[in-house]
């Protein structure tokens, strides 16, 4: 007996392991000093998160160590398009990003040598019980974590360059969904649990900055694209009915999620002691994601025949643009703002579950505090707006995206973060 | 050192965080894009839906009480009910009868993938007129649909009542109407509409209603492959009096409603299963599609001509639409069976045929010289033990049932259009289903027997979730056409074919 082939519509690994600053279910987040300024960084070398943001403006930072985290607050609705039952609220999850650098190098020497870890994005969706999409999606759980050694050399007072060498150290997935097969007496439809780790791929990135002036410094960097591939993920099916078990015999999963390159560009402008400006634009390779393919092995997933799925994704490069600034108040205390702009990477009509994506705004503050001369703490808040998204069901058939739901989403995130450091 | 804060700077930063803690707290809400329920200019307030099996909620080749509780009349007025309509009843079996007139039940595959069902006895039910009749529900009715009925049949006196004596059929009788006859009452089906419509002392005028009749006109002479002689198409002037008739009930009262037309036979999984898993077996174990296929056409009966028609396995419609014959769903024990000397279909016939042969026909023997077959000739191979006509429709067949279902939907456009009434074209609704099939929130829906989600066992009649679909789209002109906001329901909600 045939099944119809299930769509499996995982994007599961999209945000976690690039670091990308644009889209996606992502925030900027290392740094806490670069979140309170609008998420801005690549014209700046305030502090370690450089090694990030731009590994040639690491090489003006100071030298020392911070570590900090966050508290991702996500609040997410849904509303179905025709069979309006009422708004849809997930049950949110909180994340909690976090980063850590460390630098190195003489005081007034051109070199740097630094280390870092940073979780680029965790997520979490839970979405209600028998939702309107349960048999695209119906839980999410991302984790990841990504090391990076970086080297920075200033070639003249005014001109620096530094790369660094990235790894996806930890990459975790686990996806759900309910199947549309259901055996009789049962009041739940068949369920599917994916989970896998994905590879520990190597990445880099590379910068340069142009410091004309101690009031101005401009900088441009370049993060490659890293494609996470889980190669041996597990598949768990409950609640399958006796006669379709022939029909679902794979137990692993092969997928691969092509995640973008990013190029950044950005300015700091120093009008007077207190005061810092900065400026960044970002531009996020999406286009890379066409397709979300699934292979599945040692057996079939479907159908007597059916050992992958394909859904479409053609998503589309995204800009997003940063205004932030700082102010030292006193010596000691400093106070943080900024805003941007971030374009989605997810075209109209394509939006999924796991990825309820659209233009976003956000607005950030910052404050720092310093004790003496080396130790500090920095506090962060960002607020992200979604602009409210739609797609009704003629779009989906029209698309062929018909594998997902109609409806319109609309999601905020708050992100409280703190973050201490000691310079040596 | 100084203070950790100083007043003044902490302000700013306190307020920060209470808007920080307050946003957090922040689920975006999100207004819905459709307008809350009205009836616009249609009135739901006592809804009455008319018309045959599919009106009723049959399914899996039987009336039972879960297959009434997701009829399409009861989902529509669950949403009525949302806009000022009231109550809406219809004649459920009870819990204890809850099989009502039995069904199939899907038990398993065989090796090749073929469903295996088996019938769920039912609790009573008239399948000869002598057998116990159904436990009769006298109390208030608002879904009319009787299975069976044909719009030809509409006025025929005594459709509920064994009296008088006359030779039963399903013409003349009909144990589902029965059931909500009061005894002895010799009313028509039209009477019976014609009360509803006016209200009685217990039961408000009909202010709006659907009418989904006619399908058995056709349907009948199709699933028997054209083969029966008391299965046949109903004429068209006659089709189109009785449309008109049923239609001007409806409304005498200033009613409004929608007004179904008639599906493609030929679309239903009933008749585009068995060819095409036959092709593939056939393809499967090497037999070429040049090897001769001989059925007989017409009237299958000692009486008639049995004319035979002699061609190959390649006029069996396959899965990609290529041939021009198509098999019932009740050809499929009988199809394996091609090419050996076997008598099981005619044995079968036998045993039906029996009590309606005449005294020149005593045994199986002499039907089977009447009908010039030999049993120990190849089935289906030679002209000697031919396919039988009745699990056929040949392009004969199928031309005269396109001719017949074209010529209704016209008259039931038109009988529409003469009241102002609304539409619901399910001849392109189930033509569109049977091309591409229709997703349903990620879940896609196609016309395929038991994995396609919308028909159920017996290939005819909908699953509840394609009944549900059925109800969105008349759902849809209703609103089109009395400005009413109705919401639609999610068809998933509703199941398809539930497998063992």
């Amino acid at each position: 007996m045939q099944v119809k082939s299930i769509l499996l519509a995982g994007g599961a690994l999209l945000a976690a392991t690039s670091g990308a600053q644009a889209s996606g279910f992502q925030v900027g987040l290392t740094g806490a000093k670069n979140v309170g300024m609008g998420g801005t960084g690549t014209g700046l070398y305030l502090d370690q998160a450089s090694q990030f943001f731009n590994p040639g403006a690491f090489a003006f930072a100071p030298t020392g160590f911070q570590i900090g985290g966050n508290i991702a607050i996500p609040r997410i609705s849904f509303r179905p398009g025709d069979a309006d039952q009422g708004q849809r609220n997930l049950q949110n999850a909180n994340v909690f990003p976090f980063s850590g650098f460390v630098g190195f190098g003489p005081k007034e020497g051109k070199w740097r040598l630094g280390l870092g870890v940073y979780t680029p994005f965790g997520s979490e969706l839970h979405y209600a019980q028998g939702w309107e999409g349960r048999y695209s999606l119906t839980d999410i759980n991302l984790r990841s974590v990504t090391a990076q050694a970086t080297v920075a050399y200033a070639i003249t007072p005014q001109f620096s360059i530094g790369g660094g060498l990235t790894a996806l150290v930890l990459g975790d997935v686990d996806l759900q969904r309910d199947i549309p097969v259901q055996a009789q007496g049962s009041s739940q439809p068949a369920h599917a649990t994916l989970t896998g780790k994905a590879d520990h791929k190597l990445g880099y990135n590379i910068g340069v900055m142009f410091k004309p002036s101690e009031k101005l410094s401009v900088g441009l960097s370049y993060r490659s694209a890293v494609d996470a591939h889980v190669g041996d993920g597990d598949i768990k099916i409950t609640g399958l009915p006796a006669s379709a078990a022939a029909n679902f015999t794979a137990t692993k999963f092969d997928v691969t999620l092509p995640l973008p390159d990013v190029y950044s560009f950005g300015i700091g402008v120093r009008p007077s002691d207190k005061l810092l400006l900065a400026f960044d634009a970002n531009l996020v390779g999406w286009s890379r994601y066409q397709s979300l393919d699934f292979k599945y092995t040692n057996g079939v997933l479907g159908g007597s025949n059916v050992t992958s799925s394909s859904s479409k994704r053609q998503y589309q490069n995204a800009l997003a643009f940063r205004v932030g600034g700082q102010y030292k108040v006193t010596d000691h205390f400093t106070v943080r703002a900024g805003t941007f702009y971030d374009f989605s990477a997810v075209r109209d009509g394509f939006v999924t579950p796991e990825t309820p994506d659209a233009d976003r705004v956000g607005i950030t503050a910052g404050l720092g505090y310093t004790f003496g001369e080396r130790f500090g703490i920095d506090a962060s808040f960002l607020y992200e707006d979604f602009m409210k998204r739609s797609q009704s069901q003629a779009d989906l058939v029209s698309l062929g995206t018909a594998d997902r739901v109609a409806g319109t989403y609309k999601t905020n995130i708050f992100v409280p973060g703190v973050q201490l450091y000691v310079k040596f | 050192m100084t203070t950790l804060f100083s007043t003044k700077a902490a302000r700013p930063a306190l307020a920060l965080l209470g808007l920080g803690v307050g946003l957090a707290g922040c689920q975006p809400n999100i207004d819905s894009n459709s307008p809350a329920p009205s009836a616009g200019s249609a009135n739901f307030s006592r809804y009455i839906a008319v018309g045959n099996s599919l009106t009723a909620g049959y399914a899996d080749n039987g009336l039972y009480l879960e297959g009434q509780q997701n009829s399409y009349p009861a989902i529509l007025a669950a949403q009525f009910a949302q806009a000022g309509g009231g109550a809406f009843n219809q004649p459920l079996f009870t819990a204890a009868q809850a099989s009502g007139s039995g069904y199939l039940r899907l038990s398993g595959f065989t090796a090749a993938g073929s469903p295996i069902t088996t019938t769920v006895p039912g609790t009573a039910g008239r399948f000869t007129p002598t057998a116990a009749p159904y436990t009769k529900y006298l109390s208030r009715v608002d879904n009319l649909g009787v299975p069976g009925i044909q719009l030809s049949d509409i006025q025929t006196a005594n459709l509920g009542n064994l009296a008088p004596l006359r030779n039963y059929a399903a013409s003349n009788f009909n144990p589902y109407f029965e059931r909500i006859t009061p005894d002895g009452s010799s009313d028509t089906y039209f009477q019976r509409v014609k009360a509803e419509v006016a209200g009685t002392s217990g039961t408000p005028a009909a202010t709006f209603f659907t009418c989904w009749l006619g399908n058995n006109d056709v349907l009948g002479y199709a699933t028997a492959g054209g083969a029966v002689a008391s299965s046949s198409i109903t004429r068209t002037d006659t089709f189109n009096l009785k449309a008109l008739r049923i239609v001007n009930a409806l409304t005498a009262g200033g009613a409004k409603g929608v007004v179904s037309n008639i599906p493609d036979v030929t679309g239903i999984p009933f008749f585009t299963t068995v060819g095409a898993a036959a092709r593939t077996n056939f393809a499967a174990a090497s037999v070429p599609t040049a090897a001769p296929f001989v059925y007989t056409t017409g009237i299958l009966s000692p009486a008639a001509s049995n004319t035979r028609v002699a061609t190959t396995l390649a006029s069996i419609r396959d899965a990609s639409g290529s041939g021009n014959l198509l098999l019932t769903l009740t050809a499929s024990p009988y199809i394996g069976l091609y090419g050996q000397p076997t008598g099981k279909y005619w044995r079968d016939f036998y045993a039906q045929a029996k009590p309606g042969l005449p005294a020149t026909i005593p045994t199986l023997g002499v039907f089977l010289t009447v009908l010039a077959v030999d049993t120990t000739k190849a089935f289906g191979q030679s002209s000697q033990n031919p396919f039988p006509s009745t699990l056929v429709l040949d392009a004969t067949e199928q031309t005269a049932v396109a001719t017949a279902t074209t010529a209704y939907n016209t008259s039931l456009l038109n009988a529409a259009n003469a009241k102002g009434l609304a539409f619901f074209d399910a001849n392109s609704y189930f033509r569109s289903i049977a091309a591409g099939g229709t997703a349903t929130n990620g879940v896609n829906n196609t016309a395929d027997f038991i994995r396609g989600n919308l028909f159920s066992l017996d290939g005819v009649h909908p699953t509840p979730r394609g009944y549900a679909l059925v109800a969105n789209e008349i759902i849809k002109v209703i609103n089109a056409k009395y400005g009413s906001t109705i919401a639609q329901v999610n068809g998933n909600d509703y199941r398809g074919v539930q497998l063992p």
